[in-house]
């Protein structure tokens, strides 16, 4: 059974403006799937249906099999974090954590001792009588978070949470809100626009534009198999080039003739492949390219490198060595199964 | 250095504090020592007790301080509970909304007297209202609504001229609650009552009772629905305090009630502004 689920859910708002068409989603209990997509690409919408603040203009959405497109989301199986945290700024820290439990009339007891456990688990015991505002980013957050999950859902969605804390704290909360879901194993769907967040953290991505799914996939399918163009551009860098098939191993390129592994998809508009592919001091086997230089960077790990292409946008390539011992082009070869067809336009 | 700084700083306020204190203050003065039988305009100036006793004994007295701190308890509590829902509604625009709360906003500018002068006219014996009964057949003969004598009619008006002034607190207040505090309590399974008494309403608290001691102030002294639209039995107030002067020229026993009514709007109001905060922390609790 799914834990939930949209069914052709699209969402057409007052003004006419189409924010979501035909989403299609399917969650297991106890999964992590993030929903990864530029700002405005109808990400909160879809969450807010999920919660039921809004109800889909077409479609239905599912919980546990269960129809609950028209349940409101005081009547709902979920709790949401949310991006502002929406504290509730005249409760304390102890009483913005129960006030769910004691809406929903939990036993004292039982009350409590959720209380003290999550206080625990996000270690905020010190702070249980404080109001909001004298607490710091990350500790708004935490309490966010315990608020949500004093309710045991068994579904927390989240609306980009990490996105007011700095890049330190953002790593240690990442790790948090992993651990709290592995210890009460509630399903999650996570917003985000911070591809490297999503890669990090769930065992799916949903890749998001327009209001439309690009892509769904674990996160090294949608990094290592992008199927369009947007998805190969958003999620890391790629290169993307566009091509003529010669035959099912052999296509033509702004690059020169090049071998591919993967059969030519015949609605492919581009060929894609990352920086990070490109081999080095090799100079048999085919598909070697040499172009020249035109920009460089020096990365620590390795460096960046821009070649320029007739007829197509420069290319990105890692050089794994320090700027200095580039010269004025750069040879290297493109292994055949790393170069993928992808479709769609580019942005 | 210090006490020259203080010094210059009194002496900025002193034009504008000053003249307020000494306004507020000085009328304050005359009337309690009025009271107790100075200021007089006829007759020697001597410290008396007799007023005091003579309007405390005095039935009339009991009578009109509780219309009056009744009807300032209605006018007060009452104009709220009507503000909320609207102030609520109102949160966010919507097609027609300004218009709306512009409509809304109109008795404000409706002088009190003009208004209770209208509201005779709706509910007089030839008013539209009993001409309106009388024609769809309910009632053959006029009914006599004005002056009733359980004020209804001066609750009615005070309603009407206090509540766009809730209203006017209330909104901004309630506005500047964030739609994503409300949205987590309806998501912790906060209905819309709930979400009333447990957020809207103690995150609006200090407007709401700033308009609770407003009108109570202004209802308490209430003189001219009273006059025109309120109950022939009993007097507010205020009415009390001009009938002592007008008959007999009673100015000592006037300043008496005028004293009381200061008292009352003092205590009352503050009163109700503790009772409402008493309220809302319980709601948090439990
Ligand atoms: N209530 C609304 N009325 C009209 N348009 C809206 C409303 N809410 C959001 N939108 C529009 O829908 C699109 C998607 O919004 P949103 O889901 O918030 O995007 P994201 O969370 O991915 O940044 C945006 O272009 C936004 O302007
Ligand atoms: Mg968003």
């Amino acid at each position: 059974m799914t834990a939930l689920r949209s069914i052709d859910v699209s969402k057409v708002f007052e003004d006419g403006f189409t924010a979501l068409a035909d989403i299609n989603l399917s969650v297991d209990p106890g999964e992590f799937v993030t929903l990864l997509g530029p700002s405005g690409c109808g990400k909160t919408t879809l969450l807010k249906i999920f919660a039921g603040f809004y109800a889909p203009t077409t479609g239905r959405v599912e919980q546990n099999g269960a129809d609950v497109t028209s349940a409101p989301p005081e009547k709902r199986d979920t709790a949401m974090c949310f991006q502002s945290y929406a504290l509730f700024p005249h409760l304390t820290v102890a009483e913005n954590i129960e006030f769910g439990p004691k809406q929903n009339r939990v036993d004292r007891d039982e009350r409590l001792d959720r209380l003290n456990e999550l206080l625990r688990q996000v270690d905020l015991e010190r702070h249980r009588e404080k109001l909001p505002n004298k607490l710091s980013g990350g500790q708004q957050q935490r309490v966010a978070l315990a608020r949500a999950l004093a309710m045991r859902p068994s579904v927390v969605l989240f609306d980009e949470p990490l996105s007011n804390l700095d890049a330190k704290l953002r790593e240690q909360v990442r790790r948090e809100i992993r651990g709290l879901q592995r210890k009460f194993g509630f399903t999650a769907i996570y917003v985000t626009h911070d591809q490297s967040e999503a890669l990090a953290m769930s065992d799916r991505v949903v890749v998001m534009s327009g209001g439309k799914v690009e892509q769904i996939g674990a996160p090294e399918e949608v990094y290592q198999r992008p199927e369009t163009a947007f998805v190969a551009d958003f999620i890391g860098s790629a290169n993307l080039l566009p091509f003529d098939r010669v035959d099912d191993h052999v296509v033509e390129t702004p690059l020169g003739r090049l071998t591919v592994s993967n059969r030519p998809d015949p609605n492919a508009r581009f060929i894609c492949w990352r920086p990070e592919d490109a081999e080095f001091g090799v100079s048999e086997g085919g598909n070697i390219v040499t172009s020249d230089i035109s920009e460089r960077a020096y990365q620590g790990a390795y460096t960046d490198l821009h070649i320029s292409v007739a007829g197509a946008p420069d290319q990105r390539l890692h050089w794994p060595g320090g700027a200095s011992c580039v010269g004025q082009s750069a040879t290297f070869r493109l292994p055949p199964e790393r170069i993928r067809f992808v479709r769609g336009e580019i942005a | 250095m210090r006490w020259r700084r203080t010094l210059l700083i009194l002496a900025l306020l002193t034009p504008g504090l000053g003249v307020i204190l000494l306004m507020i203050g000085s009328v304050f003065y005359v009337a309690v020592m009025q009271s107790f039988g100075y200021y007089n305009l006829v007759g020697e100036d001597s410290f008396s007790l007799e007023h005091w006793e003579k309007v405390l004994g005095s039935k009339q007295f009991s009578r009109s301080l509780s219309y009056s701190a009744y009807i300032a308890v209605v006018a007060a509590i009452g104009s709220v509970i009507l503000a909320y829902p609207i102030a609520i509604w109102l949160r966010r625009p919507f097609r027609g909304s300004l218009a709306i709360s512009a409509v809304l906003k109109a008795p404000l500018f409706v002088p009190g007297l003009v208004a209770s002068f209208l509201f005779l006219n709706v509910i007089a014996f030839h008013g539209v209202v009993n001409q309106f009964l009388m024609w769809i057949g309910i009632t053959d003969e006029p009914i006599r609504m004005q002056n009733d004598r359980g004020a209804w009619g001066v609750v009615f008006l005070q309603l009407w001229k206090n509540m766009p002034f809730a209203l006017l607190l209330l909104t901004g207040a309630v506005q500047s609650i964030s739609d994503e505090v409300l949205d987590a309590a309806r998501d912790l399974g906060a209905g819309s009552f709930a979400r009333f008494r447990k957020v809207i309403a103690p995150l609006t608290v200090q407007a709401m009772q700033a308009a609770l001691i407003i009108i109570f102030i202004g209802a308490a002294g209430d003189f001219a629905f009273q006059v025109t639209a309120g109950p022939t039995n009993v007097q507010s107030m205020a009415q009390y305090m001009v009938f002592l002067k007008d008959s007999f020229g009673r100015w000592n026993q006037a300043a008496v009630v005028g004293v009381s009514l200061m008292i009352l709007a003092l205590f009352g109001s503050l009163i109700l502004a503790f009772i409402s905060s008493v309220v809302l922390k319980s709601g948090n609790k439990w």
